[in-house]
C-alpha cells in the first residue's frame, strides 16, 4: 500500500475526486493548508498599499492505495489537477506498512 | 445504632453467585421496564425513579453484605443523577460512601466488597470514599465532587451517621454556598461554550447542551442555593421546567435504547426513531423530526431563560441606582425595563424603544419587560404596521439595526419574546427550523441570529473591521442577515425565494429603491462569493472579471464580502477557518482592483445583453442608432453603474451638443444632491466641474467620470450641499447653473473664482491627519495608468488634486469617486496624449500631488 499525498489548488478537490471515483477509489482525507512551492507567493495591492501574500492558500489530499494502482491513481491526480500555470502543486507517494479499520478492526490487505 | 439497609437479615452470609443471579435476574427486569416505557413514550421521571429504586435494592442488600467488613460507622448515598433518581438505562451510578472514624484496611474492604459485585453487574460505578471529618471544610479542590453532593440520597448506614453528616452540612452550608455557587456557574458556563453558547443545535446534546437536562438541574439547585431569595422569580414557572424536563427525559430513554450505550446526542438518524416513540404523526418524515425538533427548540428555550433568570437573580450584578432613561422607560438592576407597565401595554408602537434603550447601553432588558411583550403578543394579534406606524417609528428600527456590540443579543431577546417575529413576520417561518446537511448545526434562525453576531465581532477584526465601518448603510447587512435564509421555509431556490420573501418587509420599512436593490442583491446572490472564492479557480482573471461584473459599486462587493464571512461563521464554530478567510479577502481584493483600476479597458460591445435590454426597452423618443451612438466607446462599467432611466437620460441630454458647452441636470434626493454633466471632453473640464462644486461649498461624497473613445464625457457627482446653499438661496440653483456654463464654456476661470471668494473651501482642511497614499498601477489597464488616492477627506479636495493632474498636462479619463468616513478615496484612469504616463511623469505627479496633499493650506 502506498500513501499518495497531493497538495492541489482549492477548486481542483471536486475534479481530483471524481477521477479517483472512476477507478474505484473512494476513500479520502481533505485537508485546508497553506504553503508556498517556487510560487513563493506574490505581493497583492490594496488601495496604494502593498500586502505580502506568502502562503498561499491550498489542499491537500491524502489516499492509500493498493500498489497496483499507484501509477493509475498519480495519473488520475495529475490530469484532474493541471492548469499547466505555476501553483499547480504536487503528488508526492510514501509507503504504508499496516492499516485497519477501526470499527471492525480488521487488518487491510 | 439504627440501620438503614433493607435486604437480607443483618450479616446472613449469602452465597455470592446465587446474590449475582438474583441481582441480574431484578436488574433485566427493571431495565426491560424502562425499555417498554421508553418505547411507549413514557421514559421520563416515573419509569427512571423505578429503574432507580432497582438499583436501591441491590445497593442495599450489598451494603448489608459487605457491612460484615469493618464496625465502623458508615453511610452509602446516592450522589448526582441516580441521587436525582434519574437513572437512565446505561447511566453511570455515583456512590459516596462516608466512613464515621478513620479509613483503614476493614473500610478498604468494605468499599471492595460493595463495588466489586456491582462492576460484575456491569455497572459504570463513580464513587468517592470520604471520613466524615471531611465535611466539616468544603472540599474546593473538586468542583464536580463539590456539586454531587448537592443531590446526596442516603441509600444505606447508620443513621447516626447519616444525621450527623446532614447536620455537618446545614452547619457550614453558609461556607460552602458561595464555592458552590462559583463552581456551578463556572461550569455551566464552560459547558455552554462547548456549543458555541446556543440551545439551537440541529443534533443537541440532551443531557449537556445548553437548555438540556443538565441545565434544568443546575436551575433547580441555583433555586435552592439562594436564587429565589427575593420572593420569587418572575415567570420562571416550575411546572414548565418539570414538563420541559419530562419531556427531555423521554428523548434522552430513547436515545439509550436505540444506541445501547450511553449516547446523549440526538442525531439525525435518532430523530427519526424519535418521532416514531413519541407519536409524531404525518407522512413526510421530514415534517415530523422538524416538529419534534420545533418541540425540543421550545423546551429547552424554557430551560434557558428559566436558568438565566434564577443565576441573574442568585448573582445580581452590582447594584444600580435607578434611573429614568426616557419616556416611561427605567434603568434597574436587571437591565431595561418600563416605567409604567399598564402604559407600556397599551402602546406596543413603543416596545422597540426599550430594545434600542438596551443597545445602546449594552444593557440586557430585564425578564418583566420582556415577558410583559410576550403576553401581550399572545393576547392580541398585531399586525407588523402596529409597531411603525410612523415614519419616525420606521426609521428607528432602520437605526436600531446598526451593528454595535449587544445587537445580536437584543435580537434574540426580540425573538425569544416573539416581538421579532410580530414586526418581521417572515421570520416566524424559519422559527426553529431544521435544515439538514453535512455543514449547519444550527436552526435556521439561530443561524440567521449567529450571522448578525458575527457582523458585530467583525467590527474588531483588524481586515474586516475597517471595511465594515465604510459601509454608509450598515443597518441593511444585517437586514439581509435577517433575511438571507427566510426562503428555506419554501420550496424553491432559497436565494430567490427569500430576496422574494424580503419585499414584504422592505415595503412595510418603505425602504427606498436603492435600499430595495441592495437587500435584494445581497440576498438573491449571498452564496456567490463563497462558491467563487472556494470553488473555483480565482487566479484565472476572467474569473475575477466575470464575479466583479456582478456589483455595480464597490460598496456592494464589500456588503457582500461581510455576508458572506458572517454567514459562513455562523454555520459552526469550525467552518470559518483562516484558509476560509484569506480566500474570501483575496477574492475581494481581487474584484476590488478589478473594479476600480481594471474595468477601463472593457468597452461596451454593442451585441451584449445588457445594450439589447437597454435598446428593448427604449422610449419612443431615442432612435435605435442615437443609442448605440451614445454608448459606443464607454466602458462597460457604465451599463452596470446606472439604471436605464439614468441612461435614458445622459443620451438626451448629449443631443446637440458643441464644444465648450455642458448640458447638466441636478436633483435632489432627501440630503444628497446629484449632478449629471454631460459635455464633450477638453483639458481641465473635470477640474472645472470640481471646482464648482467646490465654490459653492459642496461636499462631494462619490461620483463617476466616464469618457468615451469618441470624447463624450459623462461625469455624476453626489454631494451633500453641507453649507446649505440651497436651502439659504431661493434663486441658489439658477446661479449654480449660470456658475457652471461660466466655467465650462470658459467665460469664467474657476481658479479666479475660487480666490475671490471669503473663506474660501480651499483653505479649509480636515482635522485629521493622515499620510495619504498616491499609487500608481500599471498593470490592470492597457490603454491607462491608473492612480489611486487615499487621503484625508476635505473641502474642495477633488478640486485641488483634478487641477494638480491637469496642471501636468495629464488628461483624465475616467474617474471613480468615493468618500469613506473621513476618507477619500479616488481613482483616476489617466493618459498623456492619449499613452500611459512615463516613469518620469509619474514621479512628477507624484512628488506634485503629495506636497499639495501635505502641504500647508492655500
Amino acid at each position: 500500500m502506498k500513501l499518495i499525498k497531493s497538495i492541489v489548488r482549492p477548486n481542483m478537490v471536486d475534479n481530483i475526486k471524481e477521477a479517483l471515483g472512476k477507478l474505484n477509489i473512494a476513500g479520502m482525507t481533505v485537508t485546508e493548508v497553506r504553503g508556498h512551492g517556487r510560487q513563493k507567493g506574490h505581493t497583492a495591492v490594496y488601495r496604494g498599499r502593498e500586502y505580502e501574500v506568502s502562503l498561499l492558500p491550498k489542499m491537500e489530499i491524502e489516499v492509500v492505495v493498493p500498489d497496483t494502482a499507484v501509477d493509475e491513481a498519480i495519473k488520475a491526480i495529475i490530469g484532474a489537477a493541471r492548469t499547466g500555470e505555476i501553483g499547480d502543486g504536487r503528488v508526492f507517494v510514501m509507503p504504508v506498512e499496516q492499516g485497519y479499520n477501526i470499527r471492525t478492526g480488521e487488518k487491510d490487505v | 445504632m439504627a440501620w438503614l439497609a433493607m435486604g437480607p437479615a443483618k450479616g446472613r452470609d449469602v452465597d455470592a453467585a446465587e446474590l449475582r443471579l438474583r441481582f441480574s435476574a431484578s436488574l433485566d427486569r427493571a431495565r426491560r421496564e424502562l425499555v417498554d416505557a421508553t418505547e411507549r413514550g413514557e421514559g421520563g421521571r416515573t419509569a427512571l425513579a423505578s429503574h432507580a429504586e432497582c438499583i436501591d435494592g441491590i445497593i442495599r442488600e450489598l451494603v448489608a453484605q459487605a457491612r460484615l467488613q469493618t464496625r465502623t460507622p458508615l453511610a452509602v448515598f446516592a450522589v448526582g443523577g441516580y441521587g436525582r433518581k434519574s437513572q437512565f438505562l446505561y447511566s453511570d451510578i455515583d456512590l459516596l460512601v462516608v466512613f464515621g472514624g478513620a479509613i483503614g484496611r476493614p473500610e478498604e474492604r468494605f468499599v471492595k466488597a460493595l463495588l466489586h459485585p456491582l462492576w460484575d453487574l456491569r455497572f459504570q460505578v463513580g464513587h468517592h470514599v470520604r471520613e466524615h471529618a471531611d465535611f466539616h471544610e468544603p472540599d474546593t479542590t473538586n468542583p464536580e465532587y463539590l456539586l454531587a453532593l448537592m443531590d446526596l440520597r442516603p441509600l444505606a448506614g447508620d443513621r447516626d451517621l447519616i444525621d450527623r453528616l446532614d447536620g455537618s452540612m446545614k452547619a457550614s452550608a453558609p461556607a460552602w454556598r458561595p464555592r458552590i455557587l462559583d463552581a456551578l456557574i463556572t461550569l455551566t458556563d464552560q459547558r455552554h461554550s462547548e456549543f458555541d453558547d446556543t440551545l439551537y443545535q440541529l443534533e443537541p446534546d440532551v443531557k449537556d447542551g445548553p437548555g438540556a437536562l443538565r441545565d434544568v438541574w443546575a436551575t433547580r439547585l441555583l433555586l435552592r442555593l439562594g436564587g429565589d431569595r427575593r420572593g420569587g422569580v418572575r415567570g420562571a414557572s416550575p411546572d414548565r421546567l418539570r414538563d420541559a424536563e419530562e419531556f427531555l427525559m423521554r428523548i434522552r430513554s430513547g436515545l439509550h435504547v436505540d444506541a445501547g450505550r450511553n449516547v446523549n446526542v440526538l442525531s439525525y438518524e435518532l430523530q427519526e426513531k424519535a418521532v416514531d416513540r413519541l407519536r409524531y404523526g404525518g407522512p413526510d418524515m421530514r415534517r415530523r423530526v422538524e416538529a419534534l425538533m420545533t418541540d425540543y427548540f421550545k423546551d429547552a428555550r424554557s430551560v434557558t431563560r428559566a436558568l438565566g433568570r434564577v443565576r441573574r437573580a442568585a448573582v445580581p450584578p452590582a447594584p444600580t441606582p435607578i434611573r429614568l432613561i426616557g419616556e416611561n422607560l427605567m434603568w434597574v438592576v436587571e437591565g431595561i425595563t418600563f416605567a409604567d407597565a399598564a402604559k407600556a401595554a397599551a402602546a406596543p408602537a413603543e416596545w422597540m424603544r426599550l430594545f434600542e434603550a438596551s443597545v445602546s447601553r449594552n444593557v440586557r432588558v430585564a425578564d418583566d419587560a420582556l415577558a410583559l411583550i410576550e403576553r401581550e403578543l399572545q393576547k392580541h394579534a398585531y399586525e407588523p404596521e402596529v409597531f411603525h406606524p410612523t415614519a419616525d417609528h420606521r426609521q428607528r428600527i432602520l437605526q436600531f439595526m446598526r451593528p454595535r456590540p449587544g445587537l445580536s443579543a437584543r435580537l434574540s431577546e426580540m425573538r425569544d419574546c416573539g416581538l421579532l417575529g410580530a414586526i418581521f413576520p417572515e421570520l416566524n417561518e424559519i422559527s426553529c427550523r431544521v435544515t439538514r446537511d453535512f455543514y449547519h448545526k444550527y436552526s435556521v434562525d439561530e443561524h440567521t441570529l449567529l450571522a448578525v453576531r458575527n457582523v458585530e465581532r467583525q467590527l474588531n477584526n483588524p481586515r474586516f473591521g475597517p471595511i465594515l465601518r465604510e459601509i454608509r448603510n450598515p443597518e441593511l447587512l444585517v437586514l439581509a442577515l435577517l433575511y438571507h435564509d427566510v426562503g428555506k421555509a419554501r420550496e424553491g431556490d432559497h436565494s430567490i425565494v427569500g430576496a422574494e420573501m424580503a419585499e414584504g418587509m422592505i415595503a412595510r420599512l418603505r425602504l427606498d429603491e436603492a435600499a430595495r436593490q441592495t437587500i435584494d442583491f445581497l440576498i438573491r446572490h449571498h452564496l456567490k462569493m463563497s462558491r467563487i472564492a472556494f470553488r473555483r479557480d480565482t487566479e484565472e482573471p476572467e474569473v475575477v472579471r466575470q464575479f466583479a461584473s456582478l456589483f455595480s459599486t464597490e460598496e456592494h462587493l464589500k456588503l457582500l464580502l461581510l455576508l458572506t464571512l458572517c454567514d459562513v461563521g455562523a454555520v459552526s464554530p469550525d467552518t470559518l477557518t483562516t484558509w476560509k478567510e484569506e480566500l474570501l479577502w483575496r477574492l475581494y481584493v481581487d474584484a476590488y482592483n478589478q473594479m476600480t483600476l481594471g474595468y477601463g479597458d472593457d468597452i461596451i460591445n454593442r451585441d451584449e445583453a445588457l445594450v439589447a435590454a437597454l435598446q428593448a426597452n427604449r422610449p419612443q423618443d431615442i432612435p435605435e442608432q442615437e443609442m448605440a451612438i451614445f454608448l459606443e466607446g464607454l466602458p462597460r462599467r457604465y451599463l452596470i453603474l446606472f439604471s436605464h432611466d439614468a441612461i435614458y437620460r445622459h443620451v438626451r441630454l448629449s443631443r446637440d451638443i458643441r464644444p465648450n458647452e455642458a448640458h447638466f441636470f441636478l436633483e435632489n434626493n432627501a440630503e444628497v444632491w446629484e449632478l449629471t454633466v454631460v459635455s464633450l471632453d477638453k483639458p481641465f473640464l473635470f477640474s472645472n466641474i470640481c471646482g464648482v462644486l467646490a465654490y459653492f461649498g459642496m461636499d462631494i461624497l462619490r461620483g463617476h467620470a466616464l469618457t468615451s473613445l469618441a470624447g463624450l464625457a459623462v461625469d455624476v457627482f453626489q454631494f451633500a450641499d453641507t453649507d446649505g446653499f440651497f436651502a439659504r438661496n431661493s434663486q441658489g440653483r439658477k446661479e449654480f447653473d449660470r456658475r457652471l456654463d461660466d466655467v465650462v464654456s470658459g467665460r469664467t476661470d474657476v481658479t479666479s473664482l475660487l480666490k475671490s471668494k471669503e473663506d474660501s473651501v480651499l483653505t479649509r482642511r480636515s482635522l485629521v491627519r493622515r499620510t495619504p497614499v498616491v499609487y500608481f498601477d500599471t498593470a490592470h489597464s492597457q490603454r491607462y495608468t491608473v492612480l489611486e488616492l487615499v487621503a484625508d477627506d476635505a473641502p474642495g479636495l477633488l478640486y485641488r488634486v483634478s487641477r494638480v493632474i491637469s496642471d501636468h498636462g495629464i488628461d483624465v479619463d475616467l474617474v471613480l469617486i468615493s468618500t469613506e468616513g473621513q476618507k477619500a478615496i479616488d481613482v483616476f484612469h489617466i493618459t498623456r496624449g492619449g499613452a500611459k504616463l512615463t516613469e518620469d511623469d509619474e514621479a512628477s505627479l507624484k512628488a506634485d500631488l503629495e506636497g499639495m496633499l501635505q502641504g500647508p493650506a492655500d
